[in-house]
Order: structure tokens, then C-alpha cells, then sequence
């Protein structure tokens, strides 16, 4: 299991579009994508691959997230998922 | 969970206890129950083909978007299609269907009201308006499924309570069902039509119940007071068996008015008085003509003309119109001209909404004149009286009178049978035409008196805004003198007035009219063995004594409390 933290960089937090475009990430990789947010007393869990879980997580702008995957691809997944989170990187094709 | 008791207002008396069924788009009531184990798997294969008929909605209308508007807008549609392939949504909707065997709209929902929930529970005010396509998604699911499995209402499995935050009044009538036993609505009042539907279905209604729908599961056990206005959400045992004996009580009480339908609607100094039923909709005639009503006071066409969403041809009106003649044999049949702009639907409308009643008919006269033909077609079948609604000028009638002639004119060159003896009457129910009846009395053959219009235009209330509720008072002085200056007005030219709005329901208003000197009214066809047995328990004599001390008194409490201490 790879696990690592991240923080949300884009200024809307992780809202529909962003949400969305995350589930497609997850989507690519065979590994099973966990996101949490260690501050929440709920400790909620969402499935990456799960828009509703995603937006219910009400991950805002500096909102600190860990990332955690279990599979063949689970480092790339995590390190893919945590640029996008942190909007180092933005999905080819989208701006 | 606790009980709690929510306060709304009574809209429809009577008390019972039922199961929630939601109706949060109130175009889209769904019926939840049960499966059979055997239908099962019908379901989950129903749901999944709805998921993907949408899901080909939705790439259609993207690839759309895409060739004209560029990819921004299309990332909403993402979110959608999303939904539709998260296994937080859709597998637990076929687990819901399987494991509780729960009908596939009432999974759709019971998974939905749990997200729902939970987004309402998280403090982020954007986050919490993205409910909205949570909600998009599950109407889509819901109407393609619908297109698979017409629900039959009448196929209600368990007693049911409509809650929703507004109930159309053309849903209540597609509801007719006997399992339907309440209505909840969070808006609205008990002069809004749906509210006059549930009271001529008997079925208890409150309305005005703030923030019901939040948390509320179908399927989850409610209790409607419709006596006190109250809703109960998980009652105890303890109240739940208070209800049982209130549900219980109500049935006996009917069962010995049942009794009294037989005898003669007479004061106990002998005087007759003529009593009524109203009807909203032609099926109804049946259970009028059941409960040996002497005539059919009102009969509120809209419902029936707009039950289709658009005006109904002319050949179906005969047929409606026939029905009634003919089930209501030699009764009378007072039917009002539609009365549109108070129709339509939308209850949020505040009310002087554009040109109603007789103004709305001479500015569409092609929907006038189908209407009329229809009654004159309909009256061989039996003894038909038409009523003109919201009249509030005699130009207006003039000219009313006048596409009267026209339609009888034509029917005759043509050679249609129709009678010729159909009265017209119109209804008295704007300041105008109650201070005008004298002058308008020897254009008519007759006035019904419409009570509700008549008191919110007097007292200058907003009858939809439920705040101004306890506003609407018909023991108000002024009221009272409105209607003695109808009745004298109108007496000497000796034209009868059937008081027909909801006053006459309620028995001590209603022997406030008959004091006043009344002697036709007409109720909905569940207040009518009340109102009867009141009549048949006074002293007409007696009543117009008391209703001169009353119109000495200054305020609407003093009135009220004096009624009801003599009637009780």
C-alpha cells in the first residue's frame, strides 16, 4: 500500500469539474484509491472512483487529504493523484 | 429516533396514520412498496435499463454541446455521467431492490434521500447546492423508468401519505386511490384548490409544514392531524394508539350519520333548506347522488378540462358533461365555466395572476364557446344550470350573454338537440358583483355565491400566502355585512343564492347564512352530513335572532364565540 498526503491547490477545492476530472484519473489505474481527510472527526473515506464519495469529502481550497492506493500501479496512482490534487499537473487535454 | 410533532395548518379535517411517500418533484409521485420475491430481479433489470437510457441522453446531449457550445460546458454533463457509474449510487440501488426488495423508484430514492442527507449535513454552501445534480440525475432515472413501468396508482399497497413540498391539485386527483389517507404538503394553505380537493376526497391534509421533507424516508410512518394541523414524525406507541381510537371513532360517527341520510334536509321549525354538494372533478357525481344530495351546487370544471395538461376536445367535455346529467338524474347541476387563473398549478402564484374567470373566457372565446356547446350537447342528459365565473361587470355579462346566444343559435341551425331551458346564473364572488347583484339579478336566472373569493378580495388577503392565514376570518363583521347586502340586494327579485364557498361547511358559519336569511347552500361532499345534521338541529326563527345580535358585535372573535356557544 502506498499512501501520501496533499494538500488541495485549486482555488474552487475539489468541486464538481475538479471532482470529476479526479474520478477520470482514478479511473485509469487498475489500483483500489482511497482519499480521507484526517482532519475530519468522521474520518470519512471516499472511493476515487465514486463522484458523490469524492464531493462529500467538501475538500476546500488548503484542505489537507491523504491519498491511498493498493494494487500493481499503486505508486504512480498516488503520485498522479497527489500533482493533480496540489494542481501541479493538470489532466492532458483539460486546462 | 424521538417523536416530534411538526406544526402545520389544517387543511382537510380528519385524522389517520400511514406510510410517507415523498413526492419531492411533484410532477413525479412514485409509488414505493414492496416486491414480490418473484418480481425482484424484473426490477433491478428496469433500473439498470433506465441507467442506461440516460446515460445515452446524456453523451447525446454532450456530443451537442460539444459541436456548439466547446467543452466547457459539458464538464456539468461529467458529473452526471459520473453518477451514473458510481458504485455508491448504483450498486446500492440494486442492493436496495434485492436485499429489501423494494420497488426500483422507491431504491432510487431511499439511496438518494441517504446522499442527500449527507450532503445537507456538510458546511459548504456550494457543496450543498450540488445536491441540485444529484437531484437531475435521479428525476432522469425516475422518468425513463416511468416510461418502462407506468405506476398505477391504483395499486397503493399499504395506507399512504402524500408528503411533498407542493402537491399539484391534478396529482391529489390521479391519487384517487382508497389507500391514499393524508396529505402533507410544506406549502400552501386550506383554500389552495389542492387543499379543496383533499377536503371533497375526505382525506385529512396539513399544509404550511416548514422543513417536513428533510430526513423524511418513504416508507417511514407518519401521523396526519388534519383536525389540529399537526404531522408527527416516528410516533410512539402511545400516540400511535391515541390515533387508532381517533381513526377508529371517526369510521362509527360516519357510520351513524350514514344513518340520517334518509331523513328530510329541514329546520326543526319546519323550514326547508336546499342543500348541495360541490364537485372538482365528474366522478365524483357518484358518491354526491350516494349520499342523497338534493343538487349539485358547484361543479368546478377546471380540474377535469386541464386533467389531460391541455384543454380537453369537445367530445370529451359531452361525454364528461353527460356523465354528471345523467348519474345526477333529475338533481340539478350548477357547472361553472372553467375558472382559469387560479388554476394552474403552480400554488407558489400569488393571487391577482393576470385575467381570471369571465375575463380570462372573453379573451379566449374559442375555449368559451367549446365549453358551452359541450354543456348544451350534454343538458338533454339531464337537468343542467350553467354558472359564469368571477364575473365582476355587466358589460361582461352582457357580452357572456351574448356567446350564449351565439352557441344556442348555432347548435339550432345545425340541428343539434340541446335544452333550451338551461338557466345561467353567475357567481357572486368580487366586491364588484356583490355591491351590483340587484342590477345584475334581472340578467340571470339565478347567483352562487362563492364565499372564499369573495372574503379574500373583501378583506384584502393573499388566500395562497399562509401567513395571512388567520386574516381569512368569514366571522369578520365586515363579512357578515357583505353577505346581508347580497341577500337583500338580491331578495326582491326573488333569483335564489346557493352559498357554495367553504363558509357553508363549517355548521356554525353555516347557520350564520341561514340567520341571514339563506335558504340553498352547497358543501363539499364531505362536510355534507354534517351540515345537514345541524340544519336538522335548529330553530330557524332562533337563528335569525341571533344573527341580528351578531351583526351589532365589532369584532370576529365576539361573533365566533357567540355561533359557536348556540351551534356547536
Amino acid at each position: 500500500m502506498t499512501a501520501r498526503e496533499a494538500v488541495i491547490g485549486h482555488r474552487l477545492g475539489l468541486h464538481a469539474r475538479a471532482a470529476a476530472q479526479l474520478v477520470q484519473l482514478s479511473s485509469r489505474f487498475r489500483s483500489e484509491i482511497r482519499l480521507t481527510r484526517p482532519d475530519r472527526a468522521d474520518e470519512a473515506v471516499a472511493d476515487g472512483r465514486s463522484i458523490l464519495a469524492i464531493l462529500l469529502l467538501a475538500a476546500g481550497y488548503g484542505t489537507r487529504v491523504e491519498v491511498t492506493a493498493e494494487g500493481e500501479d499503486e505508486q504512480e496512482a498516488v503520485f498522479a493523484i497527489c500533482e493533480y490534487l496540489e494542481g501541479a499537473a493538470s489532466i492532458a487535454g483539460e486546462s | 429516533m424521538v417523536e416530534r410533532v411538526l406544526q402545520g395548518i389544517a387543511a382537510s379535517p380528519g385524522v389517520a396514520f400511514g406510510h410517507a411517500v415523498t413526492a419531492w418533484d411533484p410532477e413525479l409521485v412514485t409509488l414505493n412498496y414492496t416486491l414480490e420475491p418473484a418480481d425482484v430481479e424484473a426490477h433491478v433489470e428496469s433500473f439498470r435499463t433506465s441507467v442506461e437510457r440516460s446515460r445515452r441522453q446524456l453523451l447525446k446531449m454532450q456530443a451537442e454541446l460539444e459541436s456548439s457550445a466547446g467543452g466547457d460546458s459539458t464538464t456539468l454533463i461529467d458529473a452526471h455521467l459520473l453518477i451514473l457509474e458510481d458504485s455508491m449510487f448504483i450498486d446500492r440501488i440494486v442492493d436496495k431492490i434485492r436485499d429489501e426488495r423494494l420497488n426500483s423508484e422507491w431504491a432510487i430514492q431511499a439511496v438518494s434521500g441517504n446522499i442527500f442527507e449527507a450532503y445537507d449535513r456538510v458546511h459548504d454552501d456550494y457543496l450543498r447546492d450540488r445536491r441540485g445534480d444529484l437531484e437531475d440525475i435521479v428525476r432522469r432515472l425516475l422518468f425513463n423508468l416511468r416510461s418502462y413501468q407506468p405506476p398505477t396508482f391504483r395499486s397503493l399497497r399499504y395506507h399512504s401519505i402524500l408528503v411533498g413540498k407542493t402537491i399539484l391539485p391534478s396529482t391529489l386527483l390521479e391519487l384517487k386511490s382508497p389507500r391514499l389517507v393524508g396529505v402533507v404538503t410544506e406549502t400552501g394553505s386550506p383554500l389552495s384548490h389542492t387543499a379543496i380537493i383533499a377536503r371533497s376526497m375526505d382525506v385529512p391534509a396539513v399544509m404550511g409544514v416548514a422543513d417536513v421533507l428533510p430526513g423524511l424516508i418513504s416508507g417511514e410512518l407518519i401521523v396526519v392531524d388534519g383536525d389540529e394541523g399537526v404531522v408527527i414524525r416516528a410516533p410512539s406507541e402511545s400516540t400511535l394508539g391515541d390515533y387508532r381510537k381517533r381513526v377508529k371513532r371517526v369510521a362509527i360517527s360516519r357510520r351513524r350519520m350514514s344513518r340520517a341520510i334518509h331523513a328530510p334536509c329541514v329546520t326543526k321549525d319546519r323550514i326547508s333548506i336546499l342543500l348541495g354538494s360541490n364537485i372538482n372533478f365528474s366522478q365524483e357525481v357518484e358518491s354526491v347522488v350516494a349520499n342523497e344530495c338534493e343538487a349539485i351546487g358547484l361543479y368546478r370544471t377546471e380540474f377535469d378540462f386541464f386533467r389531460e395538461g391541455s384543454p380537453l376536445s369537445e367530445e370529451k367535455l359531452v361525454r364528461d358533461y353527460s356523465h354528471v346529467l345523467s348519474v345526477a338524474h333529475s338533481l340539478p347541476v350548477n357547472i361553472r365555466a372553467i375558472d382559469v387563473g387560479m388554476q394552474e398549478g403552480s400554488e407558489a402564484s400569488s393571487v391577482p395572476a393576470g385575467p381570471r374567470g369571465l375575463r380570462f373566457l372573453l379573451e379566449n372565446k374559442p375555449l368559451f364557446r367549446r365549453q358551452l356547446r359541450a354543456i348544451y350537447r350534454a343538458s338533454t342528459h339531464g337537468h343542467a344550470r350553467i354558472v359564469l365565473p368571477f364575473v365582476s361587470t355587466l358589460d361582461e355579462l352582457a357580452e357572456a350573454n351574448e356567446i350564449l346566444a351565439g352557441v344556442r343559435n348555432r347548435l339550432k341551425r345545425k340541428g343539434i338537440a340541446y335544452d333550451e331551458t338551461v338557466p345561467i346564473g353567475v357567481m357572486i364572488e368580487t366586491p364588484a358583483a356583490a355591491q351590483t347583484c340587484d342590477l345584475m339579478a334581472s340578467e340571470v336566472d339565478f347567483f352562487c355565491l362563492g364565499t372564499n373569493d369573495l372574503i379574500q378580495y373583501s378583506l384584502a388577503i393573499d388566500r395562497k400566502e399562509h401567513a395571512s392565514m388567520d386574516l381569512y376570518n368569514p366571522f369578520h363583521p365586515a363579512v357578515l355585512r357583505l353577505l346581508r347586502q347580497v341577500h337583500e340586494l338580491v331578495s326582491p327579485s326573488g333569483k335564489t343564492v346557493v352559498v357554495c364557498g367553504e363558509i357553508a361547511a363549517d355548521p356554525p358559519a353555516a347557520a350564520m347564512l341561514l340567520g341571514l336569511g339563506f335558504t340553498a347552500l352547497s358543501v363539499r361532499v364531505g362536510a355534507y352530513r354534517r351540515v345537514k345534521r345541524m340544519i336538522r338541529s335548529v330553530v330557524l326563527a332562533e337563528l335569525r335572532e341571533l344573527t341580528a345580535e351578531l351583526l351589532t358585535m365589532r369584532s370576529r372573535d365576539e361573533i365566533e364565540r357567540r355561533v359557536r356557544e348556540v351551534v356547536g
